[in-house]
């Protein structure tokens, strides 16, 4: 694989790179768009899941990848013909069990696979920490490949992990905010391409806001923190996100009423990960939800309801 | 005039009422089937419920609703209060047998398991979005057997040695049990090698790593199957309770429950003549197309659901089918 993918002379009319948004956009939002926009690229970003992204990311997809998955494509396909280059990472790891899915590593390839002979091209930037690529080396090399110079590379990087690590702070700490509460509070524990998403976790959210709830993102955490954390619960896990989500427990929960494992079908970390929760976190009240592309709302509303009732029973609320 | 509590509990297969006084006691009880009809269903519940307890004694003065259909009928029949069967479980058990530990439930297309310490609820668990292992399954699996499922639980006493089937997914059980037939099994020995499926994908799904703890109290339509309440003895090694109002819980819970709650309204049969109708609209205002189910009586909007956001909301008291 070599390390630039693609390679092509700076132009003099402006640039525009698609971002999807579903995925790792939820993750490096800040990131990717204060990137470009501090290397002078425009950038479009598709529209919020709706059922007509999901259908058609289901049409593009095989049957076998997660709904995660199916729905990127969907949103690639919103972006096709919009933009000169739609951004997709390939991310191995950042570093010896501190792996990410494999999905995150083969999406540059399957991406492109599936949309080959629509004429898009596709941008990446490749992080193996393993084999000595990190993010900022990742990137910097990536603006090259656009036709930046080294310099302006770094720069645009240097003052994008800026805007990324304070924001970041601000989203923590107003998750710290929520925790304050006398309302019960459940965490909601699931990758946040699955908690931000518009279609598919939101609901989730808003429908525990109306019953009274106060929902904490797991995934909004001192990442750092998280990873060491999650080694007192189990030292050998390998994924990343999931090391993040486990630490988040691990350090809130005294603070949180119970948990909620939402995850999309079919995850493998996830089938893994959160089976080991139940059984590491004993006495803490958690409720598995796995989803998938069901309408019918009346089998989430129950299980979020009865949750919600379990522990306002325990606080003798109900 | 004494006071009365109405609780009704719908759910996939069947339809539950209660009337219960001020110490919990049934006035009056009801159990049919839902067939696919809940608002017919209710009617008749209703209708048979009135004749059981002394009008002239007993005012209703709260309507609970619970089940999988409790919205629905919550506005038909307009309810003081709405709660998921979970809760109502958990809640009309422990009035019952307020030392039970574990609360096994197995309804028609969900099953939970309610761990209980000293009178509170401390754990549960309920299945994932999936019905294996409930009664669906073993309702479509009598159909292919050819047997009345009722019927499952005395012809599965008879084994000798139950048939080893998957029971991890309903598709792999019925390619299981299709090849188990053509191997020669008989049909008791399959039948009750269901029924310890059922009990084991329950345990290893929804049970797992619970302590189940006795008193085990069993409910839920599946509990009247003696076959499965036979191999949760086995496999819990305790005694397990079913109640001979055990599909009564949610019922009893719901109505406990809104006694318990504050809102009050008297309850009136005369909805057992109003004329309900629903109606399924396609949004159709942003890609999402949501299906809107809009509840009408006689011929007016009382309420309506499954919009995803404010551009699908509907207003009540609008007339026929004047809403797009």
């Amino acid at each position: 694989m070599s390390k630039k993918i693609s390679i092509f002379a700076r132009e003099d009319r402006e640039i525009t790179v698609g971002l999807p948004r579903a995925l790792l956009y939820h993750r490096y939002e800040i990131l990717w768009k204060s990137f470009f926009s501090e290397l002078g690229v425009q950038c479009v970003t598709s529209p919020r899941t709706n059922k007509a992204i999901i259908d058609r990311g289901i049409e593009r997809s095989i049957d076998e990848t997660c709904l995660s998955t199916k729905i990127y494509m969907g949103h690639v396909d919103a972006l096709i013909g919009k933009c000169d280059y739609i951004l997709i990472p390939r991310i191995s790891n950042f570093g010896i069990r501190r792996f990410m899915c494999t999905k995150f590593e083969a999406l540059y390839d399957m991406t492109g696979n599936v949309f080959r002979g629509s004429g898009q091209k596709f941008l990446a930037y490749d992080i193996d920490v393993v084999k000595k690529t990190g993010e900022e080396k990742a990137m910097i090399a990536m603006a090259e490949a656009m036709g930046f110079s080294r310099k302006e590379g770094k720069n645009a990087y240097k003052a994008a992990k800026r805007f990324e690590n304070d924001d970041w702070k601000r989203k923590v700490r107003e998750e710290e905010r929520k925790l304050r509460t006398d309302q019960i509070k459940i965490m909601v524990a699931g990758h946040s391409y699955i908690t931000e998403d518009e279609y598919v976790g939101k609901p989730v959210i808003r429908m525990l806001e109306e019953m009274g709830v106060t929902p904490i993102i797991a995934d909004r955490i001192d990442r750092k923190e998280a990873i060491r954390q999650s080694a007192r619960i189990s030292p050998t896990i390998k994924w990343e996100m999931s090391r993040e989500l486990m630490g988040s427990i691990q350090i809130r929960r005294n603070k949180i009423d119970g948990v909620i494992l939402l995850s999309a079908y079919p995850c493998g970390p996830d089938s893994m990960v959160n089976e080991m929760i139940i059984r590491k976190f004993r006495g803490l009240p958690i409720q598995t939800i796995v989803l998938d592309t069901q309408e019918g709302m009346a089998g989430l509303e129950t299980r979020l309801e009865s949750f919600t009732d379990v522990l306002k029973l325990q606080r003798g609320e109900l | 005039m004494k006071k009365a509590y109405l609780g009704i509990d719908i759910g996939s297969i069947s339809t539950k009422g209660v009337v219960l006084d001020d110490d919990s006691n049934i006035l009056a009880k009801e159990y049919l089937w839902t067939e696919g009809n809940p608002m017919g269903a209710v009617k008749k519940l209703l209708a048979e419920l009135e004749k059981q307890f002394d009008k002239d004694e007993y005012e209703i003065v709260s309507t609970g609703t619970t089940g999988s259909a409790r919205k629905l009928i919550g506005v038909m029949v307009g309810a003081t209060i709405v709660k998921n069967e979970i809760t109502a479980h958990a809640v009309g058990t422990l009035n019952f047998y307020p030392d039970v530990r574990t609360i096994l439930e197995i309804g028609g297309q969900d099953s939970k398991i309610i761990l209980v310490d000293n009178g509170v609820v401390v754990d549960y668990a309920m299945n994932t979005l999936c019905a294996a292992g409930t009664g669906a399954f073993l309702s479509s699996q009598a159909k292919r057997l050819g047997v009345e499922v009722e019927e499952f639980g005395k012809i599965a006493l008879q084994s000798k040695s139950p048939t080893q089937l998957a029971a991890r997914c309903t598709v792999f059980a019925e390619s299981d049990l299709v090849h188990k037939i053509q191997m020669g099994h008989t049909r008791q020995d399959i039948i009750a090698g269901l029924c310890r499926a059922v009990v084991n994908n329950y345990l290893n799904n929804v049970g797992k790593g619970k302590k189940i703890v006795s008193p085990v109290v069993f409910q839920g339509g599946v509990s009247r199957n003696e076959g499965v309440v036979h191999f949760f003895e086995q496999q819990l090694g305790t005694k397990v309770i079913v109640d001979e109002n055990g599909p009564l819980m949610g019922a009893i819970g719901i109505a406990i429950l809104g006694r318990r709650a504050r809102a009050r309204k008297k309850f009136d049969f005369a909805v057992e003549d109003m004329e309900f109708r629903t109606r399924e609209v396609s949004c159709g205002r942003c890609p999402n197309n949501c299906e809107i189910i809009c509840v009408y009586r006689d011929d007016v909007l009382i309420d309506s659901w499954g919009n995803r956001c404010d551009k699908g909301a509907l207003r009540a008291g609008t007339r026929g089918e004047s809403v797009k």
